[in-house]
């Protein structure tokens, strides 16, 4: 039995230049939160030496020179170790995730059952090698480390450089020069044993047996045990895929089509390398471009999405850039480009699993279907559900995406009903308001002038003053004439003597007036 | 028309108010309205500074609460699928008060449902409650919080009804007003109609309020910061809970004629209502209780009898006919006056605690200016003979002044302090004494934090910004929060980040929360919750009262202050131990009065641990001033003080005092009472008689100047006195230079003089800590080190200091220890000499109960090793065992045992075997594990207990740092003044004195002792990270050797890497 650990140092940072591979010798901090808040995440050795450190401010950062900055992307760093994973798959069926570094939310490093691969590749000198090329391939500097089980190999792989094969039996000597560190122990069990003046694994695996158990228990055996690099556990093996995607965060955002067709090769390189590994075909590439808001009160970001179903599947890259120019001409972006995803799906069917016992509900594809059918009748973004959200903000909603509700849901009946409806214009009707004693008298809106019958208010509201986008208004409740007339077949109305309630507003930071909606 | 807001919360509504009553009162000012009505939060804590910023403009000052009342239903709450759905909280009646029955009324119903509440904020009256306090109360109906709101929005118009159907009941229908608020809110408006048809089908009237929460709309925003800061949200996701606009702001009469033009009715109630409610602060009905006194004798007679009878015990004891005269003299001249002033109940309560604490064994000394009088002196209240030491009278109390006078009592901090509050609550009843206040209000650092947390920074960014913003005295042009915020990394061209920083600055000194103060006891006459409405403390069996004690004071309310002084539990605990362990009695009233060796020592500044003369400032002027006798001692605890450093008396003082500057006066008149201090007037009582002599004042004016002078000055007040000064001298003779050097010395000293009386007290204390400690150190240092924290030093420093005198500290050991830190006896070339054993109080987490048992344990039979140990006190934790064993404590429990064989066997004793193998026999078992290194040791020793009983840090790298030439403390005294030096050591103070104009002094201690670096404000914001964050510096500079007092005058300074051991620093207090 053998097993080889793919681990690859720095993973956040290697996310990052596994797409830019010019950036390999620079210094690197990449950075993670929201600014103000923005704390320097990870760096390279570059960066460290120059003095920058993890947790560091963006602000403190800066004041180093030489420093190139990235933004941290979950995406990103979940496409790169997809591809860590496919360089473990051209060797081996059997894959497993390793576990993540303590505190951390990112995997570095995988692992593989090397049994029966040594007829097809070699010792397990040559697959090491061989491993670490192929990551290489994919834009990954790796240590890889071959032993007789597991957490020897992860140890290994984590604790030296480069390619390392223990020979089978040779375990707890050659993990014996490496700190406690490197087994990723719980902390609190790392102080206990520091305390002990235990520092390196030797030591650890040095103390008698039956003492661990009985000061640390049967658990404290298995870290001994892994300090020994005698720890068997069974590999616990991964599905293959059915997609593969990479994306790519942009520094800046870009307007023009060659340089995001520039962006776009590097992925589709990356893709094709991916497939290639695994000797399969690309029959569908989506690319989801995520779009630059010029409304930044909103979070959510835009995406514009492209779908390219092709007749024969293929992997040349050529080919597939082309066929991208030819539909993002045709199709272009309506806003600067800040991100971009290339997901493709190889020519494997997709199979689906239906539970027996599931009560009957519409299927969820023909589901899809018929919302996607809405959405081209009424536009793009106009499907949704609707949810009230906690503001005393205007539009004071968001659109989620529609889910078939729960069966067993229940609405509250005891809150009190509404009483008036209003019908909202969006965008609302600018307008102009004319005042006499402090009163609103005159409403013009539409090329038309309406005398205010009756009123009230004014309202006011304000809010978000400690951000970028505050607001504040003053709404009023007007009864004038009709602005326009009512929808009514066969009947031609006399707006003139028809009157009805509107909620006018002035945006109190922008000193205008808009007409937001009728009651009705 | 006019208007008065009968409907306003300020920030005493803590956390429901934006701004101070003070803030209220101007802008009420500026908006012209005659009178206002503060109504906060179920308490009246703003009133006295609403009162009296109000009396200081003009403005009729209305009392009133929100009484939050059960019995009315819940407030109206926004809709369940809000992420933030308030909790739900009863309605809350906004109660005015109409006469001083309406006020005790409203106090003592607070009182009841305060003293209630489990949960600080949460109690409620009941309904039946509030009717049997209703005579002499207004009810409004009230704004959102108000029941009007609630029964609309819950229940509709039938239910709001017949609630107020129900308060017409309690109040009378005259009694109660239909509030109307207009703040641009369609709901409100709603509300409002129901209102006005609610009213006049009830025949009640309309009263137009604007439910003010803030003095102006920009304060909107700290309202909604404070709003986060009470519901634990950010801004960002705190939705409705925030305000939905600005206008709950104090307004004129002619914006609120224009807002409620459609109800006038509502306008002019307010102007009716407030003519009717008469009462005011002024009228609060406080009386100081009676001593109760046996018959036949009034308390002016009981009080003539015990001063007579201290008379007699106090100085007859002096022997010295001359004095006894004076004394009585003066004390008959007290007496008079204080007859007078009806005070003599008052003197007569404090001597009753004075007896109740001899009684009991309490130490106790009066401090402060009630040390200048003869009658406290033979009442036993102070120690210091004011006649003896020609204290001046006046300064305590004057006929002019009509205030009370003020008595401050040390006790030793802890169970002895505690014993003697609990008398004056047990001797005047629950509702007849409380503590004062202490309002906590926002500094620089809970703003950051708060204001910070609102905005939704995350928690390790405001750990660092907490720890770089200062909060030592001195606030240099760098300690801003504009700096601040840089030496964290944040942006400040951000506007979230310049937000952050403006509310930081804007939120200062708004009051947070209700603390209570550490020793200030007001009793009363009767009942005080008629006076104030009282509160439980957070500390079971104490009531405070909603007021601090600057506004007891502003109210004419007496208190005396039981403080709590370590030193004197130090000081009790040493005359336990001393005839014990020495075999010797000391009584601190007959110590031996100038002791030669004690005061060699004091010119030496060796005085860590003494009590007011171990601060660096106080070390570095002790050789200077060279004490010989309690004189001398008296004006080195005043010399260490803002007023003679701001008034520039200190150096003076210490160049005559050296002889290098001739003894002169600004006029003849003054020698008798500047020649004990050489010419500089160093005290207040010298001030006060400059005044006297110079311009003829009587003592009373001269206190008035002083207190004109003082901390609250007015300008017009100051131009006043100084006129009259002039005049007084003038008259005297005094020529135009003299008088001017004159009133510069009267100006700038009296704003932080210190009473010479307060000095002579504190000398005291001052003289027997050195004593104690110069005779008996081993008593003196466990005392210490049991009374911690207190002081300058840390244990660890302390620990050092003790032992470079000779001491031998032993470390803890679980065969030896006590709870408390111990002498023993060790016997040394047939000597015995006591040696100091350290507590199980410095092992880190350990429960005095667990400390405890181990000792009971032992008693019982020896423990036979860890595992034996381990089962016999099971209330020992895990955590326990390890320090235990990390610090070395279990060592003796097995021959050959060291640290890491303990905690090899705890590891596994602390698992516990179950019922089965309970019984075994102690397991033999040698340890795998190596022994600890040196600096495995250190680190543990100030992990497990804070301090080390072996060899100092530094000496362990004293060879290396040799070779750099860096000196020890010990070698500088022999080194040349203007030497270049390097010194090395562990950080153990930073300071950063108000009156040092930006320089920072730092305390480096090395194995030799205590060496002093002075690091000048360039070099300090240079190395301001280095100097704040490492525990071990090296520093280089130019030695200052003048006058026996060394220190190094920084250019350089170095972090160095000596231990990763936790040592610890006392800094910037």
């Amino acid at each position: 039995m053998a097993f080889a650990s793919l681990f690859a140092p720095d993973f956040p940072f290697q996310a990052v230049v596994r797409l830019e591979p010019e950036l390999r010798s620079r210094a690197i901090a990449i950075l993670a939160g929201t600014p103000p808040l923005a704390r320097v995440f990870a760096t390279n050795r570059q960066a460290r030496q120059l003095g920058v450190e993890t947790g560091m401010t963006k602000v403190q950062a800066e004041a180093f020179q030489d420093v190139t900055w990235r933004w941290r992307s979950l995406s990103q760093e979940e496409s790169a170790y997809a591809a860590l994973r496919d360089c473990a798959w051209t060797i081996s069926p059997r894959v497993q995730d390793g576990a993540r570094p303590e505190g951390q939310d990112f995997s570095d490093t995988v692992v593989l059952d090397l049994a029966g691969c040594e007829k097809l590749f070699g010792t397990p000198q040559k697959i090491a090698q061989d491993l670490q090329r192929v990551a290489s391939e994919v834009g990954f500097g790796t240590n890889v480390a071959v032993a007789g089980n597991i957490s020897a190999a992860v140890c290994a792989a984590k604790g030296f450089a480069g390619v390392t094969v223990i020979p089978a039996g040779e375990e707890a000597v050659h993990l014996g020069t490496l700190s406690l560190e490197a087994l990723r122990l719980p902390f609190a069990v790392v102080q206990t044993l520091h305390r002990w003046g235990i520092r390196t694994c030797a030591d650890f695996a040095a103390l008698p047996e039956i003492a661990i158990v009985e000061r640390l228990g049967q658990e404290g055996l298995s870290w001994w045990r892994l300090a020994q690099g005698a720890e068997n556990k069974p590999l616990i093996a991964k599905d293959f895929p059915c997609d593969f995607e990479e994306h790519m965060d942009l520094d800046s955002s870009v307007e023009l089509l060659e340089p995001l067709l520039f962006v776009l090769n590097r992925l589709l390189d990356q893709v094709s390398t991916r497939l290639r590994l695994h000797i399969l075909s690309i029959a569908e590439v989506k690319v989801t471009l995520t779009l630059e808001r010029n409304d930044s009160k909103k979070k959510e970001p835009i995406a514009h999405v492209r779908t390219l179903r092709l007749p024969v599947p293929t992997r040349d890259g050529k080919l597939l850039l082309k066929l991208l120019r030819l539909d993002l001409e045709a199709h272009p972006p309506s806003s600067p480009v800040t991100a971009v995803s290339i997901l493709a799906v190889p020519t494997k069917a997709r199979s689906q699993q239906f539970g027996l016992f599931l009560p009957l509900s519409p299927d969820p594809e023909r589901l899809e279907v018929t919302l996607a059918r809405i959405q081209n009748t009424v536009g793009e973004g106009r499907v949704g559900a609707p949810v009230l959200l906690d503001t005393h903000g205007p539009n004071s909603f968001q659109q989620n995406r529609f889910v078939l509700p729960e069966v067993n849901e229940q609405h509250s009946t005891n809150e009190k009903r509404t009483t008036a409806v209003m019908r909202i214009y969006r965008p609302p009707l600018a307008a102009a308001v004319e005042f006499g004693e402090g009163r609103p008298t005159f409403l013009s809106c539409e090329g038309v002038r309406r005398q205010v019958l009756a009123f009230a208010g004014p309202w006011r509201r304000k809010g978000e003053w400690w951000s970028e986008t505050p607001w504040a208004r003053e709404e009023w409740d007007v009864e004038i004439s009709a602005l326009r007339p009512k929808v009514q077949a066969g009947h031609d109305v006399d707006i003139e003597s028809e009157t009805a309630l509107y909620r006018v507003y002035r945006d109190l930071r922008a000193k205008r007036w808009f007409v937001e909606g009728i009651y009705d | 028309m006019k208007y008065v807001e009968l409907h306003a919360s300020s920030a005493f509504s803590f956390l429901e108010g934006a701004s101070r009553p003070e803030d209220l009162v101007s802008r009420a000012k500026e908006l012209e309205l005659p009178a206002m009505a503060l109504v906060d939060r179920d308490g009246v804590y703003g009133s006295p500074r609403f009162h009296m910023a109000a009396k200081s403009v003009g403005i009729r000052p209305h009392v009133g609460a929100e009484v939050s009342v059960e019995g009315f239903g819940n407030r109206a709450r926004p809709p369940s699928w809000m992420l933030n759905a308030a909790p739900q909280r009863p309605v809350r009646l906004p109660l005015l008060v109409k006469n001083r029955t309406g006020y005790q009324n409203l106090c003592r119903l607070m009182t009841r449902y305060k003293l209630r509440e489990t949960e600080k904020g949460t109690g409620t009256a009941t309904l039946k409650e509030v009717a049997e306090h209703a005579e002499g109360l207004v009810c409004l109906t009230g704004g959102d919080e108000g029941v009007l709101s609630a029964s609309l929005s819950n229940q509709g118009y039938d239910e709001a009804r017949s609630q107020i159907e129900k308060l017409t009941t309690i109040f009378g229908a005259k009694n109660v007003y239909v509030e109307v608020q207009r703040h641009s809110d369609v709901a409100e408006e709603r509300r409002n109609q129901a209102a006005v048809r609610l009213a006049e089908r009830l025949g009640l009237p309309l009263l137009a309020t604007n439910g003010v929460r803030y003095a102006t709309g920009a304060e909107s925003e700290i309202l909604d910061v404070f709003t986060c800061i009470r519901h634990h949200v950010k801004l960002e996701t705190a939705g409705r809970l925030l305000e939905r606009n600005d206008e709950r702001h104090l307004r004129s009469a002619q914006e609120m004629a224009k807002l409620f033009a459609d109800l006038p009715e509502a306008m002019h109630n307010t102007s009716e209502l407030s003519s009717r409610l008469e009462y005011t602060l002024a009228d609060l009905g406080y009386e100081f209780p009676r001593y109760p006194v046996p018959a036949g004798e009034t308390m002016d007679s009981f009080l003539r009898k015990r001063t007579e009878e201290g008379l007699q015990s106090r100085y007859g004891a002096k022997r010295d006919e001359g004095l006894f005269a004076r004394a009585q003299k003066q004390i008959q001249r007290e007496l008079a006056l204080i007859e007078r002033l009806h005070l003599a109940g008052y003197f007569l309560i404090v001597w009753d605690i004075i007896r109740f604490c001899r009684e009991q064994n309490i130490l106790v000394q009066g401090r402060g200016s009630a040390a200048n009088s003869a009658v406290c002196y033979s009442l036993g209240i102070t120690a210091v003979d004011p006649v003896g030491m020609e204290l001046l009278f006046e300064r305590f109390l004057s006929e002019e002044r009509g205030e009370w006078p003020d008595i401050d009592l040390d006790l030793p901090s802890g169970d002895q302090r505690e014993k003697a509050i609990q008398y004056v609550y047990q001797r005047y009843g629950q509702l007849g004494a409380a503590m004062t206040a202490n309002v906590i209000t926002y500094r620089d650092r809970s703003a950051a934090r708060e204001v910070g947390k609102a905005l939704g920074f995350d928690r390790e960014t405001l750990d660092q910004l907490s720890s770089v913003v200062n909060s030592g005295e001195w606030r240099g042009p760098s300690d801003n929060f504009e700096n601040h915020f840089q030496q964290v990394g944040f942006d400040l061209n951000h506007p979230l980040v310049r937000k952050y920083w403006e509310l930081c600055e804007r939120i200062q000194d708004l009051p947070r929360h209700l603390g209570q103060h550490s020793g200030g006891m007001v009793v009363c006459q009767g009942q005080l919750d008629s006076v104030v409405p009282l509160e439980p403390a957070t500390m079971p069996g104490r009531v405070v009262v909603q007021w601090d004690k600057d506004d007891c004071a502003d109210m004419g309310i007496v208190k005396v202050d039981l403080l709590g002084l370590g030193m004197m539990a130090v000081l009790e605990e040493c005359l336990e131990l001393i005839p014990k362990h020495y075999s010797k009695p000391v009584d601190l009233a007959q110590l031996p009065p100038d002791d030669p060796p004690v005061y060699e020592t004091l010119c030496r500044a060796d005085t860590v641990g003494m009590f007011q003369v171990e601060s660096r400032a106080q070390m570095a002027s002790l050789p200077r001033n060279a004490p010989v006798k309690f004189y001398d001692l008296v004006v080195q605890v005043a010399i260490i003080r803002p007023g003679p450093i701001v008034g520039k008396m200190m150096h003076p003082y210490m160049r005559r005092r050296q002889k290098r500057e001739e003894v002169s006066y600004a006029h003849p008149s003054l020698e008798p009472v500047l020649k004990r201090t050489l010419g500089v007037p160093l005290f207040q009582e010298q001030l006060l008689r400059m005044a006297m002599i110079a311009a003829n004042f009587t003592g009373g004016e001269a206190e008035d100047l002083r207190r004109a002078m003082g901390f609250k000055r007015s300008e017009e007040r100051m131009n006043e006195i100084e006129e009259k000064l002039r005049t007084g001298m003038t008259q005297n003779g005094f020529s135009p230079e003299t008088q001017e050097e004159i009133i510069t010395q009267i100006t700038s000293f009296a704003r932080y003089g210190f009473p010479e009386s307060h000095a002579a007290s504190f000398a005291l204390i001052a003289y027997a800590s050195a004593y104690l400690k110069y005779h008996y150190l081993a008593a003196f240092t466990a005392a210490l080190l049991n009374n911690q924290p207190m002081g300058f030093y840390s244990p660890a420093v302390l620990v050092h200091d003790a032992q470079l005198h000779g001491l031998r500290v032993k470390p803890i050991n679980a065969l030896h220890s006590e709870w408390n830190c111990t002498i023993e006896h060790a016997v040394r070339e047939g000597k015995d000499i006591p040696c100091l054993r350290i507590g199980f109080r410095y092992v880190r987490g350990m429960k005095q109960m667990t400390a405890d048992k181990i000792v009971f344990g032992r008693q019982e039979r020896p423990f036979e090793g860890v595992d034996d140990f381990v089962r016999r006190i099971p209330d020992l934790k895990k955590a326990d065992l390890v320090t235990l064993s990390e610090v070395g404590a279990l060592n003796s429990l097995g021959e050959g045992m060291h640290r890491r064989t303990a905690l090899w066997q705890v590891e596994r004793a602390a698992r516990s075997a179950g019922p089965l193998l309970g019984a075994i026999p102690e397991q033999k078992e040698l340890s795998p594990l190596r022994q600890m290194t040196d600096e495995e040791r250190l680190v543990a020793d100030f992990h497990g207990s804070g301090m080390s009983t072996g060899p100092h840090p530094m000496s362990y790298c004293r060879k290396a740092l040799s070779k750099l030439q860096v000196k020890r403390a010990c070698d500088l005294a022999r080194l040349p003044d203007g030497q270049y030096t390097r010194v090395a050591g562990c950080v153990i103070a930073r300071q950063r004195p108000g009156t040092a104009k930006g320089f920072v002094f730092l305390s480096l201690e090395d194995e030799t002792g205590i060496s002093n670096v002075i690091v000048n404000p360039d070099l300090y914001e240079k190395y301001r990270k280095v100097i704040n964050r490492e525990k071990f510096l090296r520093v280089e500079g130019v030695l200052q050797n003048q006058d026996h007092t060394i220190s190094i005058k920084a250019s350089r300074v170095l972090p160095i890497s000596i231990t990763s051991a936790e040592t610890q620093s006392h800094d910037f207090h």
